[in-house]
């Protein structure tokens, strides 16, 4: 039981980094698009970029801190 | 939980090339490499420098226990080691309260006294904000001794002030908007400390090499000043925002986005406090890791240790490499949410900012 | 697990140290900072406007003076082809004085030249009056004997008359 707790946990921690990683993902190819049809705009939009991304990263981080707490 | 620290100790003593002898012996006991790593990002109650062949080189730190039974102790920590028991108080070597100070009771079972230690993060903490004192006040004090028609500073100050007028005009002034210097000092303060604390920690011997950002305290605390400052400083457009948003009234009457933007309050900080925490800590976890791959196939002969140890070398330098550009982006990511949060409550109706970043902000 | 747990002394002291920092850095740090960093990059906007603006004179001056240097030049052209015309006109004119002056003179020579040949020819005239007076005179006189005689003795004097104006006309 102990060990099947341990398994779901590094899958839940695989899923959600999956999920963030997509996610992650699809920012940053947009941004880049944006950035390369509007260079004069990077400033502003790395800025988002980095927010949204964030906001993304800390819902992947409480996943990866319930299986931490699953572990 | 000593044990680990030694393992530790032959991590950083491997950086010695004159402490290499030594490898063989530990090829002795298979090293519990989750043991080490999960010690070195816990605490401890004294500082570990370095085991060599003639003993353990550790600072002692204070402890500072007051239990409900027999009051206040201060006391070294010096005085608790190898399970060694010091009125009354000695360090749990298993059970709930494992590596902690726990006190034995009447009835023979542990009892955790309010435990003001000054461990070995806490003496790490201490120092880093000594550093981050010096460094700003050092800066401080030249700008008070230069006028502004002089010329632009060198050196330290001049990286010092790189530094400042970056996050001052990429952050600080578009997330927080017209009301910036109020919060420009808070906002730089957390900047700092946060980067040199991450810093420091990756410093992988004695002055730094705390696990400290990595730490779920120090990140707490420092996401509570955020939610404070975001809170305390909100403007009634912002409570009203919460309480009583712009949308149909039947999403008000049965009260699910009030109850959803009330929670977003908290869970804004909480994901600043879990990112950095997070993001700290799994790095350490990693370099470590690398670290110790090297002690894990030490008894798989000489071939395999080898090339793995080159491996291992390589894939650490790596991850400093990253662990450094970590440092920095997370006191960055922090300082900019923590703009954006507060430059959301500071949002008046008649002077709308184009700010659209609070949409996405309540997640 | 014990990582997600804050210890309380850590809270403690994490309290104290964040505190501790933040308070003196926001009372002597980071405004003064702050401040200096953006009054100096006001200084520096103010001196790039200055400049700027010193820019712009100087480049209107010196817009200014090639604009003066070049109407000088203009002048210059303009005062040299005005005297190179003058001088043209001079040179044409005194060659046109010295051209009617030579007529001028022509005339008077071919005028004072047509009063001598007039005077000349009245004094032939006048000698031929007088000699034909002379040469009747002295027909009259020697009574002439006879028509043959006398037709040979006028002959002879016009021919001597002849001859003799003829030299003197030739001559002319």
């Amino acid at each position: 039981m102990e060990s099947l707790g341990t398994l779901g946990a590094a899958i839940g921690a695989g899923l959600a980094v999956i999920g963030a990683a997509f996610g992650i993902g699809k920012i940053g190819g947009s941004a880049m698009e944006a950035i390369g049809r509007q260079p004069e705009a990077a400033d502003k939009i790395r800025t988002n970029m980095i927010i949204v991304a964030a906001l993304i990263e800390g819902v992947a981080l409480f996943a990866v801190v319930v299986c931490f707490l699953a572990l | 939980m000593m044990k680990g620290f030694i393992k530790i100790a032959w991590l950083f003593a491997l950086l010695i090339p004159a402490v290499t002898l030594h490898a063989e012996e530990s090829t002795e006991a298979e090293p519990d490499i989750k043991q080490i790593v999960l010690g070195h990002l816990g605490d401890s109650y004294e500082w570990h420098i370095a085991t060599t062949g003639h003993g353990e080189w550790s600072i002692p730190l204070p402890v500072i226990v007051h239990s409900p039974a027999s009051g206040w102790h201060l006391f070294s920590s010096a005085r608790l080691r190898e399970g060694s028991e010091y009125e009354g108080l000695r360090i749990a070597a298993e059970g709930e309260y494992a590596g902690k100070i726990v006190e034995r009771q009447e009835d023979g079972t542990d009892l955790r006294p309010l435990d003001l230690s000054l461990t070995k993060t806490a003496a790490a903490l201490l120092l880093n904000s000594a550093v981050v004192l010096c460094l700003v006040l050092v800066a401080a004090r030249w700008y008070r001794r230069h006028k502004a028609t002089d010329r632009a500073p060198k050196g330290f100050v001049g990286l010092f002030e790189m530094l400042v007028s970056g996050i001052l005009d990429s952050v600080i002034k578009p997330c927080v908007g017209p009301n910036y210097r109020k919060f420009a000092p808070y906002l730089l303060t957390a900047f700092f400390f946060i980067f040199v604390n991450n810093l420091m920690g990756l410093i992988p011997f004695f002055p730094g090499g705390a696990n400290v950002t990595g730490n779920i305290a120090v990140t707490f605390l420092l996401a509570l000043a955020t939610f404070l400052a975001v809170n305390l400083f909100g403007t009634k457009h912002y409570w009203k925002d919460i309480l009583w948003p712009d949308v149909p009234v039947w999403l008000k009457a049965f009260p699910l986005m009030p109850l959803i933007e009330f929670v977003g309050i908290f869970t804004k900080p909480f994901a600043l406090m879990i990112r950095l925490f997070a993001n700290m800590m799994a790095g350490h976890a990693v370099i470590l890791s690398l670290t110790c791959v090297i002690f894990a196939t030490a008894g798989m002969g000489a071939a395999i240790n080898g090339s793995m140890g080159a491996v291992s070398v390589l894939f650490s330098i790596f991850m400093y490499c990253l662990e450094l550009l970590v440092a920095f982006l997370q006191a960055y990511v922090f300082t900019m949410l923590s703009a954006v949060f507060i430059g959301l409550a500071q949002e008046n109706p008649e002077k709308h900012a184009p700010e659209q970043a609070g949409n996405t902000a309540n997640k | 697990m014990g990582l997600l747990q804050p210890e309380s002394g850590l809270l403690f002291w994490m309290t104290l140290a964040f505190g501790v920092v933040f308070i003196v850095l926001a009372r002597y740090g980071f405004p003064v900072i702050v401040k200096a960093i953006e009054s100096r990059k006001e200084y520096i906007d103010t001196s790039l406007d200055a400049a700027r603006e010193a820019e712009r004179k100087c480049a209107t001056l010196e817009a200014r003076s090639r604009e003066i240097i070049e109407q000088a030049e203009v002048r210059r052209e303009e005062i040299l082809r005005e005297t190179e015309a003058e001088r043209k006109q001079l040179l044409a004119e005194a060659h046109q004085k010295a051209e009617s002056e030579g007529a001028r003179l022509l005339e008077k020579a071919r005028q004072q030249a047509a009063n001598e040949r007039q005077a000349i020819l009245d004094d032939a005239k006048r000698e031929i009056a007088a000699l034909a007076v002379s040469i009747t005179e002295r027909m009259l006189r020697e009574e002439l004997q006879d028509r043959q005689a006398q037709h040979d003795l006028a002959s002879r004097l016009m021919d001597e008359l002849d001859s003799k104006n003829r030299k003197s006309w030739t001559s002319d």
